[in-house]
């Protein structure tokens, strides 16, 4: 996926100067070209007004639900300051990725504003600047893992057509995890090379370079040799139905 | 297997550490039985889930939380000590969170009992340990300097804590620890490199994130954030970048050289592991060291300067 700020904005004049302007709509941006208000001329950087609106039709069943899962479970301390998109380290460079507004829109059970940000919504690093910083203890790092369980819940098409490599990585990662019970890096990395259409990449000069590299001091071999945990079986039985157990919770209730 | 005796303490190695990032481990064990605390890695280790089980639930509590069984049962140690910063997060993750919630705690218990692995209940009564602050801590920076027979003098190093080391304070320092880092200004590596000799460059990216835990599905965010990260320490003069973690050698050192074809000649500077100048300083050749490891080649600075 390409980053945004090498695109072309896409609200060139109106409002172009508000911060995180991709969270108002067109329509309730009202610029007046020259403007004199009590006798004062603010003609300027003082003609943009964003016309207040009225946030309804709160589903507080959705925030509920949230609330039970172990990465969400501390959504009723947030308070709106913002703090964590202020230091988050990708809404640099995703300018429509704000944490605050994410935590907000999950408050509110706003879906259909959430609907529009699925394409970002997974781009979290998972640095943890948002949760040293954050002065309520909110966790938003682990919040935008419960953003992203509730994204693959309600729109299950659209995670499937715009985060089909995160998906797919993902499952090649818990794959791995669960059913091994530990990782093989260079399994991952072809895997996921392959998956992503790349497959040619791996026999560039770069990638060449690296293997033969690992192929010489005797990296590559020791991979071969990692191994499962001894037992590794048992533990995986219990994991399993441990999710499902979870899964069928969470289509019904929601809940650890 | 043997309990532990006293001067040794039980080590979580991790997937990465035993594979492409052996020199990481290699020169951990080195540097520590060097400053007379012989690392033993516990059996039959399991993956930490490496953050891709956050959605999980109780599940990616119990990865971590079963090798910390594993090393109060076979080598009777409460604490573990780990070399990999996420790794280390995960672990003080799951321990501090099961320490809070007691719901969390038995949803785990319920898998170890299904499991039916260890006859015991899980207990949070141990601490995950970062190799960094486990030295610093339990050996100090005196120890470092007793130790140094070939002082790194006029290497310039750019420490590069990266995020979860120190972050977020609420798992990753808890009260168990003598000393706290500082969670938004680390100085243990500082100290460290400064005991070896070395000089230490302030370039304002120690604790940004190199974008590694999606370094597989968003490789531009990662290469835009470790080309910052590189070229500040470059602009700064720094002759290498020290490392304590081998997600952020995966992002800034392996992939340095599609980095480089991105982004340019600023973006190129010799990564190194921290336990690897260590065990430089230390007196153990750049063979042992395994400097040759490296896709970013340390060695040619290094023998520039005449170590």
């Amino acid at each position: 996926m390409a980053l945004e700020k090498h695109e072309s904005r896409p609200v060139a004049e109106k409002g172009e100067h508000i911060i995180a302007r991709h969270l108002i709509e067109d329509e309730n941006i009202k610029e007046e070209k020259n403007l004199v208000i009590d006798g004062v001329d603010v003609s300027g950087r003082w003609n943009t007004f964003i016309i207040s609106r009225v946030d309804s039709e709160f589903d507080r069943s959705f925030f509920e639900e949230i609330k039970k899962t172990v990465a969400g479970s501390r959504i009723n301390r947030c308070w709106q300051c913002g703090m964590c998109t202020a230091s988050c380290t990708v809404t640099p460079l995703y300018r429509r990725f704000n944490p605050r507004a994410f935590i907000y829109m999950m408050q509110l059970g706003n879906l259909k504003e959430l609907k529009k940000y699925i394409d970002v919504a997974w781009r979290c690093v998972g640095c943890y600047k948002c949760s040293q910083r954050c002065p309520k203890q909110v966790n938003p790092a682990e919040m935008m893992e419960a953003l992203a369980l509730v994204i693959k819940k309600y729109f299950p098409e659209e995670v499937e057509t715009k985060l089909k490599l995160d998906e797919e990585v993902k499952k090649i990662y818990e794959d791995m995890i669960i059913g091994h019970g530990r990782l093989d890096l260079a399994k991952l990395h072809t895997s996921a090379m392959q998956k992503s259409g790349r497959t040619k990449e791996l026999l560039g000069k770069i990638e060449r370079g690296a293997i033969l590299k690992m192929a010489k001091d005797g990296r590559a071999f020791s991979i071969l040799k990692l191994g499962k945990p001894h037992n590794w079986g048992s533990s995986r039985k219990a994991i399993e139905n441990y999710l499902h157990k979870l899964n069928t919770i969470e289509n019904g209730e929601a809940g650890v | 297997m043997d309990k532990l005796k006293e001067n040794q303490a039980a080590y979580y190695p991790g997937c990465a550490l035993l594979t492409i990032d052996r020199a990481y481990n290699n020169s951990s064990k080195l540097v520590s039985k060097k400053m007379g605390i012989e690392l033993v890695e516990i059996p039959d280790y399991n993956c930490c889930g490496i953050g891709e089980m956050k959605s999980k639930g109780a599940a990616s509590m119990y990865m971590p939380l079963r090798n910390m069984m594993l090393a109060k049962n076979r080598l009777g140690s409460k604490n573990l000590v780990m070399a990999c910063s996420v790794c280390y997060h995960e672990f003080s993750r799951s321990i501090a969170r099961v320490k809070e919630n007691q719901n969390e705690l038995s949803a785990v218990n319920e898998i170890f009992k299904e499991a039916g692995e260890f006859n015991e209940e899980f207990i949070p009564d141990g601490e995950a340990r970062h190799i960094l602050e486990f030295l610093y801590n339990e050996k100090g920076v005196e120890e470092v300097k007793k130790n140094v027979v070939k002082p790194l003098k006029g290497l310039k190093v750019a420490p590069y804590y990266g995020c979860l080391y120190s972050r977020p304070s609420m798992y990753t320092f808890t009260d168990k620890k003598p000393k706290m880092d500082n969670s938004e200004r680390p100085r243990f590596m500082h100290e460290f490199l400064e005991a070896l000799g070395a000089e230490t460059v302030f370039y304002g990216n120690e604790v940004q994130c190199c974008g590694g835990r999606n370094v597989v599905q968003d490789e531009e965010t990662s290469f835009t954030l470790c080309s910052q990260t590189i070229s500040k320490a470059k602009k700064a003069g720094a002759d290498v970048i020290a490392l304590i973690c081998p997600k952020c050698a995966g992002a800034l050192d392996v992939n340095q050289p599609k980095i480089v074809e991105k982004f340019g000649k600023d973006s190129e500077l010799p990564i190194v592991y921290l336990t690897q100048l260590m065990a430089l300083a230390f007196g153990f050749s750049k063979k042992e060291a395994e400097f040759s490891d490296m896709i970013s080649e340390p060695l040619k600075v290094l023998n520039e300067k005449g170590f």
